[in-house]
């Protein structure tokens, strides 16, 4: 019944990630963290998608920008863009999710009969297309964006609110992530994954138990979405066009795109190097400045996908590994020479 | 067989860290500008000793103040289609500082290693950071809360850019703690709509910089018709609501089909050339094409439309003489929108006065109107950028000396200082209006030959020109769009009441 040590680490960190507002600056805590967990939780839709269904989506980001797009049109009502709707932000909410979830499901779609290589392009298609299509749609957007988007009375000059929704938002993705693993669709889509036409022969969809897929992970990057824009109080098309759609792809490799708890880690390294590289004594006389981070984490990820093509949680795993070989080996050993 | 992959993976790792290693130092070594030609910062070893201690130096010799220092950011543009002016808006509020404030510059040539001694009101300007935009909104967020919210900003000089502008403007607004001087972005919603009592523009709007410019076209060019191609953002549309309510208030015409809009940052307008009407379909284009894309979309327009014809072009402030140098000759005579500065054949004492200092405080600045290459500090302080953020500075320090030092009850008494401020500058007096924005004098110019050379030569003055742009824009009036201003007829303050202007003197 002894809890392992990996999962008194994890409720060791959900501790101190729920006492961090006691202790730590509001910047740490309404900047740095609730920005981390929000490109955590989006990036965790693409770990769920490769892990389980063998598919990289570049799509990911562009359902985050619709679900930000959608609350600042119905909740926004001044400035010159946007419908302007002016409406409850709950109802922003719903309304959001909704149009979430149908774009997902259009697009999950699509792609469903596509894999690989094939199913990479045509994501990354959509997020090409989503990014010209709000820039050039001033109705909804245009490329200046929409501001001035307020977050519900609830987090209004309460950020530690909201990042304890993102942390909250964090720990049931991450569990129901997990949990989907054990479920006849989670058994199903790993099937498909590993042998789409074997699982196909034994009568399950494959287009569909993917499509589906894209449509739960839609809803949660829909749901970092919502959280983005209440955090940001505003977004516009450079917010979801190729760079950072690049990016959040980026953090699920930096933290291990087979991993869960990757995204996280991922999503901490990438936000921390963009605030705190410039501030390292002395880097900027090597040229590293704020606009060379975009250099650094390209070094980065080389290095990663060289050294630990598996990421960081690799490194973890492979150091976890070591220790319980040699762990092993010692009772072996002193068989030996007791014998 | 374990041991053999482990064997074979180690020569690789380790090839693998070399190329990182070397791919670093490529990245870095002997390189000082970026992709938009900005300065990377870096400083020869000596050279940075030297001014480390000379820093070090001046720190303590800071007597002047009392009580804790004021902590300034200041939001600049290191990326983007405006990155190459990063240097020339931190210089901008650097010259401020050592004009008004007694400060001396870190570097003796690059003002983004900072500065020291800045004084005003009794208390010391602290330097807390240079944030770095790429034009977009969302960047701009980001670096103004690393400013206000982890370095302790409590007055921001800046942003550059019109989208940018909107989306601070509104940050300022729920954040009562702070104040905002607006470096040179001149979207008009950013103090008309959003009116953020803590947002000061001592500086016009993209509007602004065009008035008189319809009427001169219209009524001295003999323009009926004309197209216009813009950027796709707040300033672009702003700088053209100031041009389609100026030319059709007089009774030019521009239809809806002959408006055209590239975003922000496009690289190939050929597609967009494309979509306008051919030169014998109207009388002239306005050009709204800022940054990096001003050369490109008229090298597309030449690609496409045949030769550029002066007289048949005209441009907001990115039109300049230095255009002649990829387009040849025959942009010569197009006419050009008005912008923080006039031209330089417009001089006054003030005016040498503030360039010679700019020259005395640097031995050179790598400023986008030379390239990024080292000139004299004056080739940047001379145009809108650099002058629009010096405003911001000046204003700061008088507005601090005013009120020695106050920034108690969230800046009240400083707010109150700068809006009813007349701030007087170089270029001529700033005073702001109700939406603490300023009402500015125009000068509009012509790009003419001067033997074989293209110069610009000013032609007009607007004086005192305001945001609502005679009462065609107010808070109630949709922001300026690719919709907004339709073309109607309307009397403006300034139709037919332009002041000439002769060897760069008004003729008043």
């Amino acid at each position: 019944m002894s809890a392992s040590p990996s999962k008194i680490a994890l409720v060791a960190v959900a501790a101190a990630l729920v006492a961090l507002p006691l202790v730590s600056s509001e910047f740490v805590t309404s900047f740095l963290m609730t920005r981390i967990l929000i490109l955590a939780i989006a990036a965790a839709s693409i770990v769920f998608l490769f892990r389980y269904g063998g598919m990289v989506s570049l799509g990911q980001f562009l359902i985050f920008g619709v679900a930000g797009f959608m609350v600042g049109n119905a909740v926004g009502d001044s400035g010159s863009k946007g419908l302007k709707l002016g409406w409850d932000p709950w109802v922003g909410v719903i309304f959001a999710l909704v149009i979430c979830l149908v774009v997902a499901l259009v697009l999950g779609a699509l792609a469903s009969r596509t894999s690989g290589i094939y199913f990479l392009m045509l994501t990354l298609t959509y997020a090409v297309i989503g990014y010209y299509f709000f820039g050039q749609v001033t109705t909804l957007s245009g490329f200046g964006g929409i501001t001035g988007i307020r977050p519900p009375p609830l987090f209004e000059g309460h950020p530690w609110r909201l990042y304890y929704v993102a942390l909250g938002l964090s720990l049931v993705v991450y569990i129901g992530f997990n949990a989907i693993s054990r479920t006849p669709f989670g058994l199903a889509l790993q099937g498909t994954r590993d042998d789409p036409i074997r699982m196909a022969s034994l009568g399950f969809n494959v287009p569909l138990h993917r499509t589906l897929a894209f449509v739960i992970a839609g809803f949660v990057a829909g749901c970092a979405g919502i959280l983005n824009i209440w955090w940001n109080g505003q977004i516009d098309p450079t917010s979801i066009s190729i760079g950072p759609t690049l990016d959040l792809l980026i953090i699920a490799v930096i933290g291990g795109i087979s991993y869960f708890e990757g995204a996280w880690l991922g999503a901490a390294v990438y936000v921390s190097a963009n605030i705190y590289l410039r501030n390292v004594p002395l880097v900027d006389q090597i040229g590293i400045t704020e606009a060379r981070f975009n250099t650094v984490i390209g070094l980065l990820v080389l290095l990663i996908m060289v050294l630990s093509p598996e990421g960081i949680m690799g490194i973890i795993d492979r150091l976890r590994r070591g220790k319980r070989e040699a762990e092993a080996s010692v009772p072996a050993m002193a068989r030996v020479g007791s014998g | 067989m374990r041991a053999t992959e482990t064997g074979r993976s180690r020569p690789a790792r380790w090839l693998a860290l070399l190329a990182v290693l070397a791919l670093t130092v490529a990245a870095c070594a002997g390189e000082t500008t970026d992709t938009t030609g900005t300065t990377s910062g870096a400083a020869d070893t000596t050279e940075a000793t030297e001014e480390t201690t000379a820093t070090t130096e001046a720190s303590t010799d800071t007597t002047a103040a009392s009580g804790e220092s004021i902590k300034l950011g200041i939001l600049a543009e290191c990326e983007g289609a405006f990155g190459g002016f990063n240097e020339d808006v931190v210089a901008g509020v650097t010259l401020a500082l050592i004009n008004h404030a007694g400060a001396t510059s870190n570097s003796t040539t690059t003002a983004l290693d900072g500065f020291a001694n800045a004084v005003a009101g009794g208390r010391e300007i602290e330097l807390v950071g240079i944030g770095c935009g790429d034009d977009t909104a969302d960047r701009i967020i980001q670096e103004i809360r690393t400013l206000v919210e982890e370095n302790g900003a409590e007055i921001v000089i800046g942003p550059l850019s019109g989208d940018e502008s909107i989306a601070v403007a509104n940050y300022a607004k729920d954040h009562p703690e702070i104040t905002v001087l607006s470096g040179i972005a001149g979207a008009q919603e950013t103090t008309l709509q959003v009116q953020a009592p803590n947002y000061f523009r001592f500086h016009g709007d993209g509007a602004q910089w065009n008035a008189g410019l319809g009427d001169i076209l219209h009524n001295q060019a003999g323009w009926d018709t004309a197209a216009i191609i813009v950027d796709d953002y707040s300033f672009g549309w702003t700088s053209s609501a100031g041009f389609i309510a100026d030319f059709c208030a007089v009774g030019g015409t521009i239809a809806p089909e002959a408006r055209i809009y590239p975003p922000l940052g496009t690289t190939d307008y050929s597609s967009f050339i494309q979509q306008l009407p051919d030169p014998d379909e109207v009388d002239g284009y306005f050009w709204v094409v800022g940054g990096t894309g001003t050369t490109a979309a008229l090298e597309a327009f030449v690609n496409a439309k045949g030769e550029l014809t002066g007289d048949q072009h005209a441009g907001n402030l990115f039109f300049n003489p230095g255009l002649a140098s990829t387009l040849g000759p025959g942009i010569a005579g197009a006419y050009v929108g008005g912008f923080a500065t006039p031209p330089g054949d417009v001089s006054s004492p003030e005016i040498d006065e503030y360039l010679a200092s700019a020259d005395a405080a640097w031995e050179t600045l790598a400023g986008a109107l030379s390239g990024n290459e080292p000139a004299p500090p004056s080739v940047a302080a001379a145009f809108g950028f650099f002058y629009g953020y010096y405003s911001g500075g000046v204003a700061l320090v008088n507005a601090l000396n005013a009120v020695e030092g106050d920034l108690s009850n969230n800046h009240e008494a400083l707010r109150a200082e700068l809006a009813g401020m007349t701030l007087e500058l170089p270029y001529g007096p700033v005073s702001l209006d109700e939406n603490r924005h300023g009402i500015v004098d125009v000068y509009l110019s012509q790009l003419v030959l001067d033997g074989e050379e293209v110069v610009q030569q000013t032609v007009a003055l607007i004086p005192q020109v305001d945001q609502t742009f005679g009462g065609t824009f107010s808070a109630d009036t949709p922001g300026p769009s690719r919709d907004f201003p339709g073309c109607e007829t309307a009397d403006l303050p300034w139709s037919g009441n332009a002041i000439p202007v002769v060897d760069g003197v008004p003729q008043e």
